[in-house]
């Protein structure tokens, strides 16, 4: 079984993210650093665990951004992926989810994988699209917010629960290939083996420029960009740090709180 | 019926779940602004009653579309069901809540009519020649303003950002029920299953004490504990952020995945403001929201905020309510 794990390249301090000059897009600070989006690890490794119950299963680890998410993929590798995929874009720009998805799914498309994976939304910008877009371009049935799967023993269905609000599950049969986008707390992501680290070091990472690939036509352009008006409802309360503590108490015990 | 907003209703067993109206007054307003009509679509095995009810809260159009295949959500029924009606109805909007249902349904579909697709709605921006729509990026840290470029367009709406408005229905409304035929669906829903993370009841405290990922470590955990001690009837809640590191169990969390509750006092412990967060405690009576991070989007729904690392401020709190306490003796 072929497995496809989409991965994205998020900033790791949000409190550093300021708007760029033009108000197109945003510019990451200089000590900005970088990690893997959190609901991807998980998805990641689900793959991993799947590998682990069919050792014939290949893992390839896809990412779309800029040179610097190199990093990401790499650490893909280094959590154990098989293969890493670089879709190359140059420009610090916003690119829509379904640019994103198009992109992807003509990389996948050829690859006939048997599983897409992704994590449930990005941590930065909280879409929750580009699996399912995935899915729909290449004609595969999707699950999103997955938060337990397991395969049939025929090999061609997979038993998946999605988490819903209020506290429910929803369960589904649904047939392979398939798209799922995993939910946080599916599994605990490992950290990366020695062997793997090495391994990853010295491993080639596919790197393709997204200018080379069939341009997306975009559904959704991205208008502008503003900071919230911080509608202050309360009071910011002064002073040292033991004022504000006692200001504190007093306030709680004013309204019998306390 | 011809309408230019389409409203995907959301229900569960039998009954109308309350953010369908968030979504209505939402499709309201973006109607207001176009000079558009909304019409509420309703899909189930059987829809009468459910139509009924929003009818007679919003005095909306309403349709229902019935098969076996709807009974429960169903991705590939809802997409193929909603799909025909939508080819028929030609609207500009397809408006859903920003929830599993809705964020599963939203993209496929927009794929199905070739249309544009905006999740996690939370406003409306109109200028002369075009209409924008507002939603958080970053934690609520930025705004994006995002113009779809293909008509129609399917919008998911972030719920807690529009507040439902029920208005004394006097006229008749126009209600249609259909049956429809579906294709048999390869994926199949067996049942829903309650979550295995419960135990814990947030909703009988009269305060809740929440921890949110600035709390940096697991360790500073027992300082939430420590200070939720002091208040009679409290419990620690916190953030999705904190369960999936495994800090606390998932029966702790607040927010649009996890509990919403709303409490005498609710405290925020290095808790950014995510909307998903802010949805499940906006309602709470007093809130108090300590951050060290001064610009953090929680500060605009507290009512007290304190600026300071809390591995600093908690213990003093402390030490401040102990002396109190030893003064009153």
């Amino acid at each position: 079984m072929k497995i496809l794990v989409c991965v994205k390249q998020i900033s790791d301090t949000d409190d550093i993210v300021r708007i760029d000059a033009s108000r197109a897009w945003i510019e990451y600070h200089e000590k900005t650093s970088f990690r893997m989006n959190r609901y991807d690890e998980y998805a990641l490794e689900e793959a991993l665990r799947i590998r682990e119950k069919y050792p014939e299963t290949s893992i390839d680890a896809i990412s779309l951004g800029p040179a610097r998410a190199v990093s990401t993929i790499r650490k893909a590798l280094e959590m154990g992926a098989d293969n890493g995929i670089h879709l190359l874009a140059e420009q610090n720009s916003f690119i829509s989810p379904s640019e994103i998805a198009t992109l992807i799914a003509t990389v996948a498309k050829p690859k006939g994988y048997s599983l897409i994976l992704a994590g449930v939304m990005a941590e930065d910008d909280m879409f929750c699209q580009t699996g399912q877009l995935v899915a729909a371009m290449l004609g595969l049935p999707c699950a999103t917010s997955v938060i337990y799967q397991e395969r049939f023993e025929n090999g061609k269905t997979l038993y998946v629960e999605r988490e819903i609000e209020g506290g429910q599950r929803e369960c589904l049969h649904i047939d392979l290939p398939a798209v799922l986008t995993i939910q946080s707390g599916i599994n605990r992501p490992r950290y990366p083996s020695l062997s793997n680290v090495l391994r990853a070091r010295k491993q080639e990472i596919l790197r393709l420029n997204i200018k080379d690939l069939r341009q997306p036509e975009p559904c959704e352009c991205l208008a502008c960009l503003s900071y919230p008006q911080t509608q202050l409802k309360g009071e910011f309360i002064q002073g040292s740090l033991e004022n504000k503590a006692r200001t504190l108490l007093r306030v709680l015990h004013q309204k019998a709180l306390l | 019926m011809k309408a230019q907003i389409v409203i995907v209703a959301q229900h569960t067993s039998g009954q109308v779940d309350p953010v369908t109206y968030e979504v209505i007054a939402c499709a309201q307003e973006l109607g207001r602004k176009q000079n558009f009509a909304s019409i509420v679509v309703v899909l189930g095995k059987k829809t009468r009653g459910l139509a009924q009810e929003i009818a007679d809260t919003c005095g909306l159009e309403i349709i229902g579309i019935e098969n076996e295949a709807l009974e429960m959500y169903n991705a590939e029924a809802y997409r193929a069901a909603l799909g025909e009606a939508l080819m028929q109805l030609h609207p500009a909007y397809i408006v859903l809540p920003h929830t599993s249902m809705g964020y599963d349904l939203a993209a496929p579909l927009s794929i199905d009519l070739k249309a544009a697709c905006i999740t996690s709605v939370e406003a409306i921006l109109t200028t002369d020649h075009a209409v924008s729509f507002q939603r958080s990026l970053f934690s609520g840290k930025i705004i994006a303003q995002i113009v779809p470029c293909k008509t129609p367009a399917v919008l998911t709406i972030q719920p807690g950002a529009w507040r439902a408005e029920k208005e004394k229905v006097t006229h008749t409304v126009e209600i249609c029920i259909t049956q429809m035929h579906l294709k048999p669906t390869s994926t199949k829903t067996i049942c829903m299953k309650p979550s295995e993370h419960e135990g814990l009841d947030l909703n009988q405290a009269d305060v809740i004490i929440a921890a949110g990922k600035g709390i940096g470590n697991e360790e500073n955990l027992s300082l939430i504990f420590e200070l939720a001690k002091i208040f009679p009837n409290s419990a620690v809640g916190s953030s999705r952020t904190v369960c999936d590191q495994g800090w606390l169990g998932y029966q702790h969390q607040i927010g649009s995945t996890g509990k919403t509750v709303a409490p005498k006092l609710y405290v925020a412990v290095g808790i950014s403001g995510a909307i998903q967060h802010i949805t499940g405690m906006k309602d709470s009576q007093v809130i108090v929201a300590i951050n060290k991070d001064p610009n953090a989007s929680i500060f605009s729904v507290a009512e007290y905020c304190i600026v300071e690392d809390l591995e600093a401020f908690i213990p003093a709190l402390l030490d401040e309510y102990r002396q109190l306490k030893s003064g009153q003796k």
